[in-house]
């Protein structure tokens, strides 16, 4: 049941592994087959019917989960002016919704496919809305590569990681590189999926040899994450996650129905997990 | 054309800053024709589209979008309409509970003139063909009412009223779709790459040569509904060859069951071969008609005298169905053989104890209409931008008196995914992010309704044969199982 979110954002990270391994924004140098690879991806990103579609419908639910996280806060800050950065932004379907929203001030989208950041800016330009400037920013870049905030006011209130730590070969130094940039009080906010038997099965039997819903190799199981890995590495965190500021919450794709919030499925499945820079560090 | 109670101001889902600077965005690269860009515009200002509009302008999350409203009447007609007590008009639905409910959540049911509206708690359904088959329908005085009779004029001024009240909104009337095409393709990568890319943004030409460009265009605009093809929507459907007569009935003074006995208002529903004809109470000693007939009936009966017409309502709510056929074949006098067939056969005479509506004094001077009656399903509400609601998503018989109440309940779909949508940064023209939603909400629960209204249609119009005895014995079963009837009633107001 817990078919994969399996599309083209996969498919295009797994593609720019090398880019990202290199950790290296420098890939401007256009060649054929880029060009063609490109114009693959812009003609399914955001096709309703491509194999981006279970990343859209799963949209809605990243939202719910960062106000969820929001509200549970002992403090639950006044919701305007938020300022995000969507790290492995892809062709735009989250930083794009979150620049719409009427408390957002600003979004800056990262990627380091040059491809895709195109892909994500040729869209944007379909909205006025988010043409404002300052709104939506998209950077071609691996967040390694983004100068270090000093100060809070460069920093954000959420950073997010959706669908992007299970295709990093080093999670941890990764995750690392991504503190520095949450606002004392933000949130990081990534989605993933468990490494269990059921994923082994619905994603790399099912969906890549079976279903054929994408092509072999999408997955590379053993990079998979369980939530409890992943708890241990922010409890590990000085001032991190204090006062119930780790949460986590796993979600299912069900045929006919959509993307639901499933209690428990972070054991065995796809899920959210939202961890909260203290406050103030004593 | 700038109606009185819409000042036309640029406020926008945009907000306030963003819309200066898209506007400084547009002017930058904009041609002379440069479209204004609204986040909904609706096309139709019926039911079905005032509704959705008030519903956007009642929801917090929702007000704050920019809405186009572009209805080929006059608008500030249907804002003043006003009727004298002892008239009312041929038009006239009955509105299930979950209409109402809907109507007051968006602010419009309190600007409705409810000394206008016949709620009913009874219904009498029975066969033509087989006349001791019949269905009662009640509802306990605790529960609400089966149904609510309001013109539809009557409901309309509400929703413009309400509209009026609420913010700002940019309202089009006595102004027609001239035309609908897609924003001109941008020439990548020639331009500017921040430029603003409209091309898969509707554009629509007005009568007054105006062009606006919609992140959602919703059409609302009827059964031969222009934006559905415009988006080249299909449709699946057939013609009835039945024409709806409707007209306004007068009662004898004082025997309108409102009046004396509001609890004990009952509609009535007699299934003729050529189709139901519905006796519906208004306030006072009115009631309004609904007479499903053959084209050439519909002919005759607009044709006769208003006497013989009285009298033609009378003999169908009474008489056998071949003594009705006899007297259709006339080309008057039909007073006069109502009342020998009466006379002859005293029992059809009586009102049967309020087994049948009473008999009707006369009608409202030029109250009798008729309507051609289809079913049209459009083969999907939703593509890339565009939204069908109402009629121009779906017609159907009026036997079970839905239409209008599919069309408010789109509204509220449409609303609410729109409100789910704003509330999670989706593009509002958007199908998976937005319009699916409303889509798979109402698409398959509207075809279960056209389907088995339909079924009722074809299951009634047949004259002989063992159907017949099976439909009797149909409506005596439902009549014998309360449970069964319960749900029966509750399908029927479930809209
Ligand atoms: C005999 C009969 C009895 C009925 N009884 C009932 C009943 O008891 N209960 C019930 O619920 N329903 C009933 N209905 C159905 C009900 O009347 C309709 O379903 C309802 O009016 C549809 O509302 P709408 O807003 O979708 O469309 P409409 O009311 O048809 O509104 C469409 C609007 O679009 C405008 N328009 C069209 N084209 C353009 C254009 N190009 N440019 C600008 N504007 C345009 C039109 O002027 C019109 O105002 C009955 C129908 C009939 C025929």
């Amino acid at each position: 049941m817990v078919i994969r979110p399996t599309t083209s954002r996969n498919l295009s990270r797994l593609l720019r592994i090398p880019t990202q391994c290199r950790s290296s924004s420098q890939s401007s140098s256009v060649n054929a087959a880029e060009v063609s690879h490109f114009n693959n991806l812009a003609s399914t990103w955001w096709d309703p019917y491509g194999s981006s579609r279970l990343l859209h419908q799963m949209n809605p639910l990243r939202h719910d989960f960062i106000s969820s996280c929001i509200e549970s806060q002992p403090d639950p800050t006044s919701s305007t002016n938020r300022r995000y950065l969507d790290v492995g932004c892809g062709g735009g379907i989250f930083a794009e919704s979150a620049a719409r929203l009427l408390w957002t001030k600003s979004v800056v989208g990262v990627d380091p496919s040059s491809q895709v950041i195109s892909v994500a800016k040729a869209h944007a330009r379909q909205d006025p809305l988010l043409l404002e400037p300052g709104r939506l920013e998209y950077q071609n870049k691996a967040v390694e590569d983004l100068p270090i905030p000093r100060i809070p006011e460069e920093q954000f209130d959420v950073v997010s990681l959706f669908e992007v730590i299970e295709h990093i070969n080093r999670p941890a130094p990764f995750l690392s590189s991504c503190l520095p940039f949450v606002k004392p009080g933000g949130w990081l906010i990534l989605s993933t999926i468990a490494r269990t038997w059921t994923s082994w099965l619905t994603t790399n039997v099912v969906a890549e040899e079976v279903v054929r819903l994408v092509p072999r190799g999408t997955h590379d199981w053993s990079k998979y994450i369980n939530e409890q890995e992943l708890r241990r590495f922010f409890r590990a965190q000085d001032g991190w996650g204090r006062d119930g500021g780790l949460k986590s919450q796993g979600c299912m794709y069900m045929p006919a129905v959509g993307w639901r919030m499933v209690p428990g499925g972070e054991k065995w499945g796809n899920y959210f997990l939202g961890v909260r820079k203290d406050s103030t560090r004593s | 054309m700038i109606g009185r109670g819409f000042p036309k101001a640029p406020r926008s889902y945009i907000c306030p800053s963003c819309s200066r600077s898209f506007k400084l965005q547009s002017r930058r690269h904009a041609t002379a024709a440069s479209p204004d860009v609204y986040d909904v515009v609706c096309v139709g200002g019926g039911p079905a589209g005032l509704s959705l509009l008030t519903a956007l302008r009642s929801s917090k999350a929702t007000s704050h979008l920019r809405l186009a409203l572009i209805e080929s009447q006059d608008l500030e007609r249907a804002r003043t309409w006003n009727l004298p007590p002892d008239q009312f008009s041929y038009r006239t639905s009955s509105l299930t509970p979950s209409s109402l409910s809907f109507l007051s959540q968006i602010g419009a049911w309190p600007n409705v003139d409810t000394s206008r509206v016949q709620p009913y708690r009874h219904m009498r359904v029975w066969d033509g063909l087989s006349s001791n088959s019949r269905i009662s329908f009640d509802a306990l005085t605790s529960e609400p009412p089966i149904a609510s009779m309001t013109e539809n004029q009557n409901l309309s001024r509400a929703l413009i009223t309400s509209l009026d009240d609420l913010p700002i909104i940019s309202l089009f009337d006595k102004t027609s779709v001239a035309d609908i095409h897609l924003g001109p393709p941008l020439s990548f990568p020639a331009e500017s790459p921040t430029s603003l890319d409209l091309s898969s943004y509707p554009h629509v030409t007005l009568s007054s040569n105006h062009t606006i460009a919609a992140r959602l265009l919703v059409g609302a605009d009827g059964v031969n509904s222009p934006v559905r093809t415009f988006a080249g929507i299909s449709t699946r459907g057939w013609d009835y060859d039945r024409h709806g007569v409707v007209a306004t009935l007068k009662l004898p003074p004082g025997t309108g069951h409102s009046r004396e006995n509001p609890q004990r208002v009952t509609a009535y529903q007699r299934f003729l071969p050529s189709g139901p004809i519905a006796f519906l109470a208004l306030p006072g000693d009115y009631a309004t008609l609904v007479w499903t007939t053959t084209p050439p009936q519909a002919t005759r009966l607009k044709a006769l005298s208003t006497e013989d017409f009285v009298a033609m309502v009378n003999a169908a709510f009474r008489l056998d169905v071949v003594d009705l056929n006899y007297m259709f074949t006339l080309d008057s006098g039909q007073v006069d053989e109502l009342e020998w067939r009466e006379s002859v056969h005293p029992g059809n005479k009586a009102d049967l104890g309020g087994e049948t509506p009473q008999h009707i004094a006369s009608v409202q001077e030029g109250s009798i209409a008729s309507f051609p009656l289809r079913l049209r399903h459009a083969s999907t509400y939703t593509t890339n931008r565009v939204a069908l609601i109402g009629d121009a998503a779906h017609t159907i018989h009026p036997l079970a008196g839905q239409g209008l109440n599919m069309g408010l309940a789109d509204s509220r779909s449409l609303a609410s995914a729109v409100e789910h949508a704003v509330l999670h940064g989706a593009d509002i023209g958007n199908e998976i992010a937005c319009l699916d939603r409303y889509n798979e909400e109402m698409w398959m629960s509207n075809n279960r309704m056209l389907g088995a209204v339909d079924k009722l249609h074809w299951l009634y119009s047949a004259t002989s044969g063992p159907v017949v005895g099976l439909r009797g014995l149909g409506l005596r079963t439902v009549d014998a199982l309360g449970p069964v009837k319960g749900w029966f009633m509750r399908q029927a107001g479930a809209l």
